[in-house]
């Protein structure tokens, strides 16, 4: 299975095409992606943690669209990473650490659109809705552990010798 | 190409090299920091130029440019972050970066995007934004500054991962 995967015609390609729409284009965009989803959320943990109250929160979730541009980006660009690289990646326990907190940052991101901007219950002192700051917090250590656990992931051998495993 | 071997040797005699070397944790750590640097600048200077674009209506442009500070800080960390890639590369040396044509075209779209910047600032354009309502429309010149800014910063993210994969570009240029 996983071998099927590793050499269909698209992993191959994905991999071993010296075309410079290939591995390297593929990669630059996976790095779009990440900027665009990880760089928006930033700006909306900032603006709940009181960064620049004046904005209002209707007009924040309108970026929310763009972060899903991000995301569906990341998915295509690294599901074509993934397959070019499946046994590598999924050997590495840094990239499923990667991708548990992928989905976490996900979920966070969810659940402060439904409960800070779409849904919100009631309001604290600071004029924002309840658990802001909760979601805020999650979206920045999420997305930062996540981005760091993938940049380990090109350095092993590193890790190994850090950790021990 | 004297330039650049003058602009190795100088990078050589710094002891950013020999830190490099003699700490593993040197590199990763500042590759990392280079990410978080890219998101949070495309994050804050994105969201001006896609207001002046039109995009999240509501927000006063200038109010949101209260963000640009933090993407500033992120381009220094990126700049400190990158001049040790350079001068600290362990295995080609600074030799191999400088004469990267990847890298050479990511610090060309970089100082485009400084002079789109320049000239945000100096020609008024960022002035005719403070009329604008929260609800309104940005004018043309403006909307040209947003659309280069949003340009060059996604081009110096492609040029930035293509400089570990330099003889892809030099193949399709057939070079």
């Amino acid at each position: 299975m996983m071998e099927a995967i590793e050499n269909s015609a698209y992993a191959v390609w994905v991999r071993e095409s010296p075309s410079i729409f290939a591995y390297t284009t593929i990669l630059s965009l996976h790095a779009i992606g990440l900027a665009i989803i990880v760089g928006i959320n930033y700006v909306v943990a900032f603006r709940l943690l009181g960064f620049v109250p004046e904005i209002k929160l209707p007009a924040l979730r309108k970026l929310f669209p763009w972060m899903y541009l991000g995301f569906t980006i990341n998915l295509f660009s690294g599901s074509s990473l993934l397959m070019a690289n499946l046994h590598n990646d999924l050997g590495n326990w840094l990239f499923i650490v990667k991708l548990v907190l992928i989905l976490f940052a996900m979920v966070n991101l969810e659940l402060t659109r439904i409960n800070v901007f779409d849904r919100p219950g009631a309001i604290g002192a600071d004029g924002l809705p309840k658990n802001a700051k909760l979601f805020a917090w999650g979206a920045l250590l999420t997305w930062g552990f996540a981005m760091v656990a993938g940049r380990l992931t090109a350095y092993p051998n590193f890790v190994e010798a850090w950790l021990g495993f | 190409m004297d330039a650049l071997q003058a602009i190795s040797d100088f990078l050589i005699t710094l002891p950013i090299g020999d830190f490099v070397a003699s700490h593993d944790w040197v590199w990763p750590f500042c590759e990392t920091l280079h990410f978080f640097g890219m998101s949070i600048l495309l994050g804050t200077v994105g969201i001006v130029d896609l207001r002046i674009l039109g995009v999240a209506k509501g927000i006063p442009i200038q109010t949101l440019e209260k963000f640009i500070p933090l993407g500033v800080i992120a381009f220094i960390v990126n700049a400190v972050t990158g001049f040790i890639f350079i001068a600290g590369n362990p295995v080609g040396g600074p030799m191999e970066y400088l004469t990267n044509l990847s890298l050479g075209l990511k610090m060309l779209t970089v100082l485009i995007a400084g002079v789109n910047l320049l000239i945000f600032y100096v020609a008024g354009i960022e002035k005719s934004l403070a009329v604008v309502g929260a609800d309104g429309d940005a004018p043309r010149s403006a909307k040209v500054v947003a659309v280069v800014s949003l340009a060059c910063w996604i081009f110096v993210i492609i040029w930035g991962r293509f400089i570990m994969y330099n003889d892809t570009l030099l193949y399709a240029l057939g070079l």
